[in-house]
C-alpha cells in the first residue's frame, strides 16, 4: 500500500549531529567539526516551493545522512539525483524546475542534489562529466541517466517513462 | 530569474569561531559563504569575451539571462583560480591539468568545431532556449546573480 514518505520513515539524523547543521548560528556546530565520519550534507528539494512557510522549507527539505549510500539505502521511493555545480548556468536554471517537479511528483520520487565540487568522490564514482547530470536510482542502483537542462514538463515526462519501464 | 541559494553550501566550508558565546550575548553575525565571488576584473573580461564570441559565431544568449550570467561568473572564477576559463559546466578529476590541456577552456573544442555549448552560453538560433541578444551588461550579471 502506498505509504507517504514523511521524514520520520527515513533515519534522518545521524547520531549526535542532528539539526545543528540546519542552524548556522549555533555555536555547538563549531565544536564538532571536523567529524570522524565524513558527513554528507545533501539538500533535498522536497517542498521548496517559495510560497511555503520557511519552517516547512527547512524541516522537510534538509536531511543529513552519514553517506550518500545511506541515503539511497534508506529511501524506499526511487531517487532522482541532480549532480550540479555552483557556477553551472543550466544547473541553476534547474533549481526551480526541480522544486516544481519534486512537489508534483512527491509521492513518486525523492529529489536529491549533490554539489559535485563539495562531494567530488561521489561524482567520480558515478563518472559524472557534463553538468547537470541526472541519475534515477531505484533500490540503490542507478537505472536511468540523462544530462542537460529541461523544462518541468519534459523532466516529469522523462521520470514517468523511466518509472513505467522499471515496473 | 530567481536563483535559489543552496543552504547546504554554507554548512561545511567555514567554521564558526569557537569563542562565540553559546548564550548568544556577543554572537556576531557572520556572513557564511562557502564560495568566493570571482573578481570584477575577470567577470568583465569574460563578459566582453562572451559578447564578442557570440557575434563572431552567430550564436545568441539564453532567453534567461540568469543562465548566461552564472556561466560568465563561472568562467571568471576559473580564470581567477586556474588562470584559464575552464568550462564551469563539467566535473573534472584534476582541474589544473584540464586547464593546462585546454580542450575544455572556453571556447571549448566542441563549441569551436560544432557550435555545441552545453553551458547554454552560446546558443544557435534554432535552439529552444536561444534568445535574440548577443549582449549582456554588467548590471544584468549583477542583478541575476545577486541572490546566489
Amino acid at each position: 500500500m502506498a505509504v507517504s514518505i514523511s521524514t520520520s520513515t527515513i533515519p534522518s539524523l545521524n547520531s549526535g549531529c542532528s539539526n545543528r547543521l540546519a542552524a548556522p548560528s549555533s555555536s555547538s556546530s563549531s565544536l564538532q567539526f571536523p567529524l570522524r565520519v565524513p558527513q554528507v550534507r545533501i539538500g533535498t528539494t522536497g517542498v521548496c516551493s517559495p510560497s511555503r512557510p520557511r519552517v516547512l522549507l527547512v524541516k522537510a527539505a534538509k536531511q543529513t545522512f552519514s553517506s550518500f549510500d545511506d541515503l539511497l539505502a534508506n529511501t524506499d521511493k526511487p531517487v532522482l539525483v541532480d549532480f550540479y555545480a555552483t557556477w553551472c548556468g543550466p544547473c541553476q536554471f534547474m533549481a526551480p524546475v526541480l522544486s516544481e517537479v519534486s512537489a508534483r511528483l512527491k509521492d513518486k520520487i525523492q529529489v536529491v542534489k549533490i554539489d559535485t565540487e563539495k562531494y567530488p568522490s561521489i561524482a567520480d564514482k558515478y563518472r559524472i562529466e557534463a553538468l547537470p547530470t541526472f541519475i534515477m536510482f531505484k533500490d540503490g542502483e542507478p537505472y536511468d541517466r540523462f544530462e542537460g537542462a529541461l523544462t518541468a514538463d519534459q523532466l516529469i515526462q522523462r521520470i514517468e517513462n523511466s518509472l513505467k519501464v522499471k515496473q | 530569474m530567481t536563483l535559489q541559494a543552496q543552504a547546504s553550501s554554507s554548512s561545511f566550508a567555514v567554521g564558526i569561531p569557537s569563542f562565540t558565546s553559546p548564550l548568544g550575548g556577543s554572537r556576531h553575525r557572520l556572513v557564511v559563504r562557502a564560495k568566493v565571488e570571482p573578481s570584477d576584473k575577470s567577470v568583465e573580461i569574460m563578459r566582453k569575451f562572451s559578447e564578442q564570441y557570440a557575434r563572431k559565431s552567430g550564436t545568441y544568449f539564453c532567453v534567461d539571462k540568469g543562465v548566461t550570467s552564472v556561466v560568465i561568473k563561472g568562467l571568471a572564477d576559473h580564470k581567477d583560480s586556474l588562470g584559464a576559463p575552464l568550462c564551469p559546466c563539467r566535473h573534472y578529476d584534476d582541474k589544473p591539468a584540464e586547464a593546462g590541456q585546454g580542450f575544455w577552456n572556453c571556447p571549448c573544442v566542441p563549441m569551436r568545431e560544432r557550435k555545441e555549448c552545453h553551458c547554454m552560453l552560446f546558443l544557435t538560433p534554432d535552439n529552444d532556449f536561444a534568445g535574440k541578444e548577443q549582449t549582456i551588461s554588467l548590471e544584468e550579471i549583477r542583478e541575476s546573480t545577486a541572490n546566489m
